[in-house]
């Protein structure tokens, strides 16, 4: 799937790292949205190995054949999974044993792409050096991909899955009683590493008199058993133990249920495919004998010793025995008894706190699918110090909001510390805070920078980073260094950047531990059912003229103001309207938002409207039943909480951002109260300017959208368009607006700018009104378009119409 | 004197025959080619060109997609 071009970028990357290799220095690294090499120090070099593909032939269309190579077993109907040399992995979603591959492929590889049949996933080092982190073992993962694929091996993927998880977390990093130890289940990997002399010199010896000492502690430990989330459950009959409940567990089907089905295809399965899962499924959870090696290092020199065995391939992972930490102080918060987890965010906590400590990690969930309340959850089971970073103020009231909501934190343990909160968060259990704000360099006031120097003199037991694809490594980086956090975890729903940057997460954070499928989320209704629609609207013939001749920064302006755009748009509206559902529109271009949100009479907000303003409007829109559509800029992006909206109308966007076009398709998501699953319950127009640039934008931005699963519907007309009552329906209103628009600046044409982070102003926020103040929320993110590669395969059916 | 031309009759949208007209006006495949602009949507233009047209067509349908499997 046009991989070899990647792959070879990638391999340059990963040269270019490794030339770069030597100069760990962290104020080096250039903001990396304008450069373009970046370097990714402190990632080891088997991060960027690849699967090394074997000359398998191709077809004149790029299909490759690999009959030649793999044998196809006697039973292969029964097996879910084809694997193919170049480290693809294709599922059938349809099969009886899904859930069970899904829930391993999730853990060893990639999602690429999911839509309701044929699922496909990428084995990746990255992915890999995940799946050993969650306690996967080498022989387990290739002993169990051999049981499920339908043909023999590859021999090359196994080979690439020993390479790759052979050095990997092998070597933990583990804070106990408040001493770091280097901890492994392999003697000779410790004897290994103390061969280095780097390493030794980072190691404790309690009396360096005794040169001889060079013994390891050894110790044997019972695996603890996993951890229970939300404690008052247990004495419940609805207690479900995480150890057994994976397997037995039907929610997790593609459908919800298809759970009779499972049990009456079994026969069918192969049963070494259900012995195996079932062991390693036990391996992992129940409490059992390990043999462990492990020896002290000095605190001082951590970063040494990380670095170290970075540079010699044993990365290590650092775990945190929280609840073997005596000098840290616990906080007492819990969830409410009221709280309850959803399966999905349950097991993705689960793979957090897999063997009873705490690992750090990305986890990925769709907007509307309640990441806050597993950080919430998760800072409940660590209950130490516990740091939420947000991308901005707004976003630092909903997280304060929805910890009092979920657990038992009140005002005392929860402070914020941004520019404008009068908290006072020196000495607090709970802080929340933005990145900009922690990396901010710039002289601050007196009691901020106390706060600074507080924050730096703390051991945090757990940071929780929202919305962590956002940041620029930099910022990031600055942010690590000065938070002194036992465990990170970070929450992101569109773990896609335009920059492939992306991947650098997974050392700075540390790796995926869960990534949910929206589909299958969208069909137990945890998440609305969106209809997405992308609307081609043709070009007038006088806009097309213009736009023909124009420069190009005024295109924008051209497509988006297009008069059959703007009578589409209010159709929709109408429409709408009619059906009493409540309507978002989203320009990205102020010019098109203003103009079209006043000829329509409709409220509308943009980064200079008030607070004051912005209240009053989503306080109408809210509550309001005559106020059911509002025109908003890209400041409602993200961390806009709007759970009434069910329909949103997008006339300009931000060029081919997929994260963009997957956070405003978030606004819509939360799901509905009172829907039947079945229909659909949200409704997703994006209006496209026919024979555009936009066409191409459009295309690009939905990438993300449709690997998750979703499907655009295409409509070139609506049905009862002609007969609305619709503006701009003769050639003279439109000759004006054409007029207006040529008259229009070229600061109108571009897109709305906005500051990293704006007041938050008021000081009293409810729930709701937390929401409302998302408007104020400058999002800091920057928007990039990526290089376009050239395609080199393609199947005839997608050749572009060339002769 | 009769001049005889021979032409092609062309059907399109609105949009597309802006685009003929663009070209045409622009010199942008080398000539002129349009021989007669008859209404909204249809045009009258001129045999020969309709290789080179047909490329440019081809060229602009190309950079408005975006081959979706790419990454």
């Amino acid at each position: 799937m046009g991989g070899s071009k990647r792959d070879k970028r990638e391999r340059e990357e990963g040269r270019r790292s490794k030339k770069h290799k030597s100069d760990l220095d962290f104020d080096q690294y250039d903001v990396d949205e304008d450069s373009q090499d970046v370097e990714s120090g402190g990632i080891p070099d088997a991060a960027t190995r690849q699967v090394d593909e074997s000359s398998s032939k191709e077809d004149e269309f790029g299909a490759k054949d690999y009959r030649k190579i793999l044998d196809l077993k006697l039973d292969h109907s029964s097996r879910p999974l084809w694997v193919a040399p170049d480290g693809h992995i294709f599922l059938e979603a349809f099969s009886p044993v899904y859930n069970h591959a899904h829930d391993f492929l999730i853990a060893i590889s990639e999602p690429v792409c999911r839509p309701s049949h044929i699922h496909e996933y990428k084995l990746t080092a990255y992915s890999l050096y995940a799946a050993v982190s969650v306690g996967l073992e080498t022989k387990d993962i290739i002993e169990y991909l051999r049981r499920l694929c339908k043909t023999t091996l590859p021999s090359g993927i196994e080979e690439f899955i020993r390479l790759c998880t052979l050095s990997y977390g092998k070597v933990k990093l583990v804070l106990k009683h408040n001493k770091y130890y280097v901890e492994s289940q392999h003697a000779e990997v410790v004897q290994k590493l103390l061969k280095d002399p780097v390493i030794q010199e980072c190691r404790y010896r309690p009396e360096l008199n005794d040169g001889e000492n060079t013994d390891v502690i050894q110790e044997s430990v019972t695996k603890p058993t996993s951890i229970q989330f939300n404690k008052p459950v247990t004495n419940g009959s609805s207690t479900t133990v995480p150890g057994t409940s994976t397997s037995s567990d039907p929610q997790a089907g593609p459908s919800g249920d298809d759970g009779g089905g499972t049990s009456d295809n079994t026969d069918t399965v192969p049963s070494d495919i259900f012995d195996y899962y079932d062991k390693m499924d036990n391996d992992e959870e129940e409490g059992e004998d390990l043999k462990t090696v492990s020896f002290e290092v000095k605190q001082d020199r951590i970063e040494d010793i990380q670095k170290r065995c970075i540079e010699i391939e044993y990365p290590l992972l650092a775990e945190y025995d929280f609840r073997n930490d005596t000098v840290n102080k616990d906080i007492n918060i819990d969830l409410k008894p009221s709280t309850v987890l959803r399966p999905y965010q349950e097991k993705s906590l689960r793979k957090m706190f897999g063997n009873g400590r705490a690992r750090s990690g990305v986890i990925v969930l769709p907007c509307g699918a309640g990441k806050t309340l597993v950080g919430v959850t998760a800072a409940c089971t660590v209950r130490k110090r516990c740091l939420c970073l947000a991308t901005s103020g707004v976003a630092v009231e909903q997280w304060r909001s929805q910890f009092k909501m979920w657990s038992t934190a009140d005002d005392s343990m929860i402070c914020r510390f941004t520019s404008d909160a009068k908290d006072k968060p020196i000495g607090c259990s709970i802080c929340i805070s933005t990145y900009s704000m922690l990396a901010h360099t710039n002289k601050r006031s007196w009691e901020a920078e106390k706060v600074m120097e507080w924050m730096q003199s703390q051991e945090w037991g757990i940071m929780v980073l929202d919305e962590v694809q956002t940041i620029p490594a930099k910022m990031f980086r600055r942010v690590l260094t000065i938070v002194n956090a036992h465990c990170k975890l970070g929450l992101t729903a569109t773990l896609v950047r335009e920059d492939d940057k992306i991947a650098d997460l997974n050392f700075l954070i540390g790796p995926k531990l869960y990534e949910a499928n929206w589909m299958e989320l969208q069909n137990l209704g945890f998440i609305a059912r969106v209809q997405c629609a992308e609307v081609w609207c043709p070009m007038t013939p006088e806009f097309y003229r213009e736009y023909l001749t124009t420069k190009q920064q005024r295109k924008l302006l051209l497509y988006g103001m297009n008069p059959n755009k703007f009578r589409a748009c209010q159709f929709l509206i109408k429409y709408h309207e009619r059906r009493n559902d409540k309507i978002i529109v989203f320009s990205d271009n102020v010019f098109a938002l203003k103009n079209y949100a006043k000829k329509l009479g409709k409220p509308y907000l943009y980064g200079p409207t008030t607070q004051g303003e912005r209240l009053q409007i989503l306080q109408n829109f809210q509550h309001n039943p005559k106020i059911n559509t509002i025109f908003v800029s890209k400041v409602a992006d993200t961390s806009f909480d709007l759970p009434e909206a069910n329909v949103l109308i997008q006339i300009s966007a931000h060029g081919g951002s997929r994260r963009q076009e997957a956070q405003r398709l978030g606004r819509i998501l939360r799901a509905k109260k009172g829907a039947v699953a079945e229909e659909y319950n949200a409704f997703f127009y994006s209006l496209v300017s026919q024979d555009t640039m936009e066409m191409q934008y459009s295309l690009k931005r939905q990438r993300f959208l449709i690997n998750q699963g979703y499907s655009y519907k295409v409509v070139t007309k609506f049905a009862g368009l002609e007969d609305e009552d619709l503006a701009y329906g003769t050639k003279q209103e439109q000759a004006q607006l054409l007029q207006e628009v040529i008259a229009a600046s070229d600061q109108d044409a571009e897109e709305e700018r906005i500051a990293g982070e704006s007041q938050t102003g008021k000081s009293v926020f409810g729930k709701r009104v937390g929401s409302m103040s998302s408007m104020s929320g400058g999002d800091g993110s920057v928007y990039m378009d990526m290089k376009k590669s050239s395609n080199k395969h393609l199947h005839p059916l997608f050749k572009k119409f060339r002769k | 004197m009769v001049n005889v031309m021979k032409g092609i009759l062309v059907e399109c949208d609105p949009a597309m025959k802006q685009f003929l007209l663009h070209m045409d006006e622009t010199e942008g495949l080398g000539r002129k080619f349009v021989i007669q602009d008859l209404d909204e949507t249809h045009i009258f233009i001129s045999a020969e060109i309709l290789p080179v047209l047909r490329d440019r067509i081809d060229d602009l349908m190309d950079k408005l997609s975006f081959p979706l499997n790419e990454k």
